[in-house]
């Protein structure tokens, strides 16, 4: 038994020892797109610095993780820019030093100033955006079609439609195809659209994450995806360039993120510094075409050092027409949250 | 008859190495789309996950928690097994089903229970509660190899050996220890595996330092990509190698 | 000698299964867990539909696998310790297992690249022929069952071999010597004699099967849910520990009663 496990011993403590030690560690709570190496590196190099990231899906999740953890456990935290007063509220997020995010350059439209601003005080900056709206396979459905969210419904793309499995955009989604405003969603008007969203179901032939819609895109097993957008397609451009993404007439739902500073984070400084590089332009142009996804910049400054060929897949030009069509996320109060997950394990389910 | 087993020798094995095969040859593939066509064999992958620095600390983390919590559920195996197969109690019996209960609930039952019971002391999720974990399922596996493994001829031996005035502990490494050796070898083996490729319990018992599984996962969900194909690939071949020379290693000491 | 063990084993199995039943009686206000001694929660799983058809999906999931692991492990373990000369047994065998050497992970995330529209399998049928055009086996129940059944038939010819050969020949000889057929002889002889191996392995794939999350998650597309998924959408999704809670246990409920069902042929110490 010792002489298997001798050699493994000896290959981890060479391990350990190759890893380089940072003199800080700052733990942040985040999206995928903050894990890309590209992006942390060149912080962490600069201030001796090791970021330690933790995923976590939907702001629920997040919260619930919040609760969970200790004051000090954690200093930053990537969340939801409509969701930043549920956070604020229930105290999780601390104030941003001022000066720390300066929006002189930011696109006007995603400043969101109602939803990082509480009581006069500025608790996250807004840091990426981008919509969930139709991602298609242009080579075989027909663009023409997907000028309406109606083509889904009409039977003409049957079992070819994969729906992203995040109950937030699609329900607002599904809600414009109702006429129904993503501010106006409520319990009431939530069952209304139970219907279509059943509809919806059986016209399609999976409800799924990230990598399993890229897959059935990429592969042609579906052609197109509701809540897809540039985030989802982008990443593939290289290698099959006829996915492509549309705002329909209805509309579409607006995706932004923002950073935060965790309320009882023992390194505020560092917190401050991590949201500058950020939301400068150097951090923003990382951040838009991160390894996980891509995503317009919230900072239009980011545009002098992102490349033409990278604005062009991000559709730099036409994100005024685009954020006037949008449509915010809906932000539910706790019942209809809940309310809103019964209805998305119900369309699961059945 | 004889020709049928062979053809289905074939179909089974055609259906047992496929998405080995598969996962190997597309871990080379020359395109983001780890699926057909394949696209010319090229390296990439492999350097792309060999640069990785969470991965690589993934793996390592996942080295010691598996080597850690299967050494601990072995000396517990051990001296558990060893004690009950000493003499018989009345309590023997459910002791026994006791320790082997955890084997019949499901890793994420015992994964939640444990969530919440270091939540409600404020424990954070560490890769020591992992192990933690890692340690409740493969106590009972362990117990089980062992005790299994003690046979009359063994109990007569620890007997002879008490008799003779030899101290408990001089018992448990002087005889119990050598005498069950195969055993030993073959539970923390089967631990070592079973921790090293646990998913649900170190995903929800981890924080920032995850096992390889995890980060695999996180992986699969950011992006489809060949370099998951790469991981798989190589921790595929690294184990059938570490197995092949254990394999031939006993095999021939077999032999001899 | 015991205690440490005894010990471990309670304070990190017995306590967190009993904080679990008390949590499970909990309930969630707005996103506040309240403790409460309720069993409404249980009420739900067995009124609400999509809860109450997991427990289906769940058990129709696992009970196909587990049939059909059998029926195919078994004779691949029977032609292993019967056909293949003794001197390669070994390495067939090797060979026969060799996949439990991938990460778990990705086992199905292969099976998931095997299977596509794309993949190889639809590529195969359709170039020779056997199919007019791809049919989907992805993300469908499908797909999980032969994810599942791929794992589950390395495991299940592991254990029924081990079973057959420790069978001495002489029972089979003794049969046809009696001018047995040879069917007569694996059907009446030798397949009752592995029963006790077969159900030990039975009711480890149902353990298994049951309570795995990936496998579906990877392979089902969503398209129903089984019962960990479910335990991980309260938990991932809306933090609802006390309904995630009162899922598991009405999950170990059911492995209990498995147990209970079989445990007359089982022989869980010499797994």
């Amino acid at each position: 038994m010792k002489t298997p496990t001798r050699p493994l011993v000896a290959t981890c403590a060479l391990l350990i020892s190759g890893t380089p030690l940072a003199a800080d560690e700052l733990n942040a709570l985040i999206w995928c797109d903050h894990a890309d190496p590209a992006l942390l590196e060149p912080f962490e190099t600069a201030n001796d610095v090791r970021v330690n990231v933790k995923e976590y899906e939907g702001t629920a999740a997040g919260l619930t993780l919040l609760e969970q953890s200790r004051p000090g456990d954690w200093d930053i935290m990537v969340i939801d820019a409509v969701d930043v007063p549920r956070a604020v509220e229930r105290g999780f997020l601390a104030p941003l030093p001022e000066g720390t995010a300066p929006t002189g350059d930011y696109f006007p439209e995603v400043l969101f100033t109602d939803s990082v601003t509480v009581d006069g005080t500025v608790y996250a900056a807004v840091e990426k955006f981008g919509y969930n709206t139709l991602a298609y396979n242009k080579a075989a459905v027909d663009p023409a079609d997907m000028a309406s969210l109606e083509a889904l419904w009409s039977g003409k793309y049957d079992g070819r439609i994969a729906i992203y499995d995040y109950y937030l955009p699609v329900l607002g989604l599904v809600g414009l195809q109702a006429g129904i405003d993503t501010a106006d969603l409520d319990a009431a008007t939530l069952e209304t659209l139970r219907a279509p969203l059943m509809d919806l179901r059986a016209a399609s032939r999976q409800v799924s994450d990230v990598v399993a819609s890229q897959t059935a895109l990429a592969t042609g097993e579906v052609d197109v995806l509701i809540g897809g957008g540039e985030w989802l397609t982008a990443v593939l451009n290289a290698e099959n360039p006829d996915l492509d993404w549309t705002i329909p007439e209805e509309g579409a739902l607006l995706w932004a993120q923002s950073i935060a500073i965790v309320e009882g984070t023992e390194r505020p400084e560092l917190a401050a510094k991590f949201i500058e590089y950020i939301t400068s332009p150097e951090g923003q142009a990382r951040l838009a075409t991160s390894s996980c996804y891509w995503g317009m910049p919230a900072n239009k400054a980011a545009g002098d050092v992102l490349g033409d060929a990278e604005k062009a897949i991000l559709r730099w030009d036409e994100q005024v027409d685009y954020l006037s069509r949008a449509q915010l996320y809906p932000v539910p109060d706790a019942d209809t949250d809940a309310a809103m997950q019964d209805l998305w394990t119900d369309m699961l389910q059945n | 008859m004889r020709l049928l087993s062979w053809a289905y020798l074939v179909a089974a094995f055609t259906f047992i190495l496929l998405p080995v095969v598969v996962l190997v040859v597309f871990s080379f593939q020359d395109s983001r789309l780890p699926v057909p066509p394949f696209e010319g064999p090229t390296l990439k992958w492999y350097a792309e996950i060999l640069a990785d620095r969470a991965l690589m600390e993934a793996l390592v983390n996942s080295l010691i928690v598996a080597f850690v919590s299967a050494l601990v559920a072995l000396v517990l195996g051990f001296l558990a097994a060893s004690g009950l197969a000493r003499v018989y109690l009345p309590g023997t019996a459910a002791m026994r089903a006791l320790l082997i209960a955890p084997m019949t609930v499901s890793y994420l039952i015992i994964a939640l229970g444990l969530l919440q019971m270091f939540n409600t002391l404020g424990v954070r999720p560490s890769l020591w509660v992992t192990g933690i974990g890692h340690v409740v399922i493969n106590l009972p596996l362990c117990f089980a190899i062992l005790y299994a493994a003690i046979g009359e001829h063994q109990k007569n031996a620890l007997k002879a050996a008490r008799d003779l005035g030899a101290s408990e502990v001089q018992v448990l490494w002087f005889i119990a220890a050598p005498m069950l050796a195969p055993a030993l070898g073959a539970a923390f083996f089967l631990a070592f595996t079973f921790s090293w490729d646990e998913f649900i319990i170190a995903f929800l018992l981890t924080r920032f330092d995850v096992t390889l599984p995890v980060e695999i996962w996180s992986m699969l969900r950011s992006g489809l990509s060949p370099a998951t194909n790469a991981v798989g690939s190589l921790v595929f071949l690294v184990s059938v190698g570490i197995v092949l020379v254990l394999e031939f290693t006993l095999f021939r000491k077999k032999s001899k | 000698m015991i205690a440490p063990a005894l010990l471990w084993t309670l304070v990190f199995f017995v306590v967190p299964f009993a904080a679990m039943v008390l949590m499970s009686l909990a309930h969630l206000e707005g996103r506040e867990v309240v403790q409460g001694y309720a069993l409404d929660n249980y009420l739900r799983i067995f009124t609400d539909p999509s809860l109450r058809k997991g427990i289906f999906v769940s058990l129709e999931i696992t009970a196909l696998v587990t049939v059909l692991s059998v029926l195919l492990a078994w004779p691949l373990a029977w032609i292993i310790a019967s056909r293949v000369p003794p001197r390669w047994q070994r390495l067939v065998l090797l060979l026969a297992v060799l996949p439990f050497w991938t990460s778990y992970v990705v086992r199905s995330y292969s099976w998931a690249l095997v299977l596509g529209e794309k993949g190889v399998v639809m590529n195969v049928l359709v170039g020779i022929g056997l199919l007019a055009e791809p049919v989907q086996i992805m993300a469908t129940r499908a797909a999980t069952v032969i994810g599942f059944t791929h794992f589950f038939v390395m495991l299940l010819t592991l254990t029924i071999y081990s079973n057959l050969i420790q069978l001495s020949p002489n029972y089979a000889r003794a049969a046809e010597d009696l001018g047995a057929p040879k069917w007569k002889v694996i059907w009446l002889v030798i397949l009752p004699l592995t029963l006790p191996g077969v159900m030990t392995g039975a009711f480890l794939t149902f353990v298994l099967c049951i309570g795995d999350y990936i496998t579906p998650q990877i392979l089902g597309g969503n398209n129903e849910l089984t019962m960990p998924q479910l335990i991980m959408l309260q938990l991932g999704r809306r933090g609802d520990f006390p309904m995630a809670s009162a899922l598991s246990i009405v999950l170990m409920a059911i492995v209990t009663l498995a147990y209970l069902a079989s445990a007359r042929w089982l022989r869980m110490e010499r797994v």
